[in-house]
């Protein structure tokens, strides 16, 4: 049952990109952004685009799930277009409604914007859609570990969002249960008035709440029993290695941004 | 055909890299009055093939019927399936989440929209059904009964809208010796008395095998056996291959016989090896 929900948007494979260190790929789509930005040519943008398409491919993820990643900047994206399209002036007149015009210039303007918006959002998904949540979560505190000197706990944020993430999916199956529980004996949280519906979720949030409590007290005693203590030191059942791979892409990405800042390509 | 499936299939997130086919091919019948039970590993399937007969889950292909008819998806209809087929999940306590045992029991028949004066007999009935007191029982929390009260609330909570077919997932989960052999007496006392069809998944045999007409074997989503419990405690090899193994009594007269003692194994309750020892230990002394 646990493998029936999806958690985040991770889609597992054995691609070059599955396979990259989480710390290494987080720095690199940390480049790649800073690169999509101080690009200022089509060329070059067009190239990263088509890199992105590339290894699209190679993730064997299928395209859809980039497509679905599309769609919350769908609305950004023809605003962008339309305040381009008809309010930059310059170059060629192409169509003239009254005395609204569209002109080349922002044509060109408007679908450099867009491409720089997809590609930069088919990178992030290159991301995520490769990179479990927890390798994420521990990717992440590796880089905030130099706020423990001001006195964050930043091991113990970790914890907390490694186990937040890792009850995620119980949670569900466990309201899930509770739902079709609660349906069996004629519950129903689908019609009736707003209020009606808040009021038929307390069969629901009432035993979730009582279960989750429950399993963070479980949980706390088996991690005691296991001396955990808020404070040590810890290391990991699994330590990432970072492979002359994952240098070689980062180096290359350094490179790229420098030259493109410099040469203002 | 009073309750069963023709060719259920059934899908977990069909269409992800995650799909699960939990049901092959699943098809099974059962008549009225029927004791029922469904074996099988963990994660054989048991669960979702319960969970169809209600219409909590949507057959991927194939049908579920009740008296004769294929269930459909119109809501009112499921509401009155659900009235009629009662569904008790695992460990149903956890499911609680009123302030007394009386809101609990009375969940179901407010949800089917009964008078509030026929609720209230509705609960009462369905507390004297499982054996528990009708006087200060229901105004008590929940949570301040004893693991196999809670069990009987549960029960209770799902009686109440006086179901014609009583479907338990693992009911005896986490009780105690007592708590379980007070349960199957309580079903049994609902089959045999008040006419009620049983359906119940378990892994354990020894109370249940007793009372048990009917036999389905689930292993991997497909029904790999199903019939009369004598025909499917015969295949002893087969379930030991399946990890399932038999009840405890069963298993002392297999070793009985394999010690070449002229005993019958299919017996399936501790009253039933008593009378066959004695009658062996009447044959000695003769």
């Amino acid at each position: 049952m646990s493998r029936s929900i999806t958690l985040g948007q991770y889609f597992p494979g054995q691609s070059l990109v599955h396979h990259l260190n989480p710390r290494m790929k987080l720095l690199s789509l940390l480049l790649v952004l800073a690169l999509l930005f101080s690009l200022q040519s089509y060329a070059g943008l067009v190239v990263l685009f088509f890199i992105a398409l590339i290894l699209i491919t190679t993730t064997r993820v299928p395209f859809r799930y980039f497509l679905r990643g599309l769609r919350p900047i769908l609305y950004i994206a023809l605003f962008a277009l339309i305040i381009y399209f008809f309010f930059t002036s310059g170059g060629v007149v192409l169509l003239r409604v009254g005395f609204i015009t569209v002109e080349s210039e922002g044509v060109r303007e408007g679908t450099f914007i867009i491409l720089r918006l997809v590609t930069l959002v088919f990178y992030s998904l290159l991301l995520t859609l490769t990179t479990t949540p927890l390798s994420l979560t521990y990717g992440l505190s590796y880089f905030l570990k130099p706020l423990r000197y001001i006195g964050m706990p930043t091991e113990e944020v970790a914890m907390i969002m490694a186990i937040a993430l890792r009850f995620i999916p119980t949670l569900m199956e466990e309201s899930q249960r509770l739902m079709r529980a609660q349906v069996s004996r004629g519950a129903d949280f689908e019609s009736g008035s707003i209020f009606r519906r808040a009021k038929s979720l307390v069969p629901l949030i009432v035993p979730l709440f009582v279960g989750a409590f429950r399993r963070a007290d479980e949980l706390a005693l088996a991690m005691e029993a296991r001396g955990y203590r808020i404070g040590a030191r810890r290391t990991r059942m699994y330590e990432d290695s970072i492979a002359p791979r994952d240098w070689l892409i980062l180096a290359v990405l350094l490179v790229l941004l420098i030259t493109s800042v410099y040469l203002g390509f | 055909m009073f309750i069963g499936t023709e060719k259920l299939t059934h899908i977990y997130m069909p269409g992800t890299p995650f799909a699960n086919q939990a049901l092959k091919e699943v098809t099974f019948e059962l008549s009225r009055g029927e004791f029922a039970l469904v074996i099988g590993p963990s994660g054989s399937g048991k669960s979702t093939l319960i969970q169809h007969l209600n219409g909590l889950l949507r057959p991927s292909s194939g049908k579920v019927f009740f008296e004769g008819r294929a269930i459909g998806s119109d809501k009112a209809e499921l509401l009155a399936l659900r009235k009629r087929v009662g569904l008790v999940f695992q460990m149903p306590e956890e499911q609680f989440f009123s302030e007394t045992v009386y809101d609990e029991i009375a969940f179901a028949p407010r949800n089917l929209g009964f008078e509030e004066n026929i609720v209230q007999t509705m609960v009462e009935e369905a507390l004297d059904e499982v054996g528990l007191d009708t006087t200060v029982l229901p105004k008590r929390h929940p949570f301040q009964l004893s693991s196999g009260q809670k069990r009987l609330v549960a029960l209770a909570s799902v009686l109440s809208s006086k179901p014609e077919v009583f479907i338990l997932d693992e009911p005896t989960a986490g009780l105690d010796p007592s708590g379980r052999s007070n349960l199957y007496g309580l079903l049994k006392r609902l089959n045999r008395e008040n006419g009620l069809t049983v359906l119940i998944c378990t892994h354990h045999l020894d109370e249940a095998a007793a009372l048990t007409d009917t036999v389905l074997v689930l292993q991997g989503g497909r029904l790999v056996l199903k019939g009369p419990a004598e025909k499917i405690f015969s295949h002893r090899e087969q379930l030991y291959q399946l990890g399932l193994g038999l009840p405890a009594v069963t298993e002392i007269m297999y070793g009985l016989s394999e010690q070449g003692m002229k005993v019958r194994t299919n017996i399936y309750s501790l009253e039933g090896a008593r009378q066959e020892i004695n009658k062996l230990k009447g044959r000695c002394e003769k």
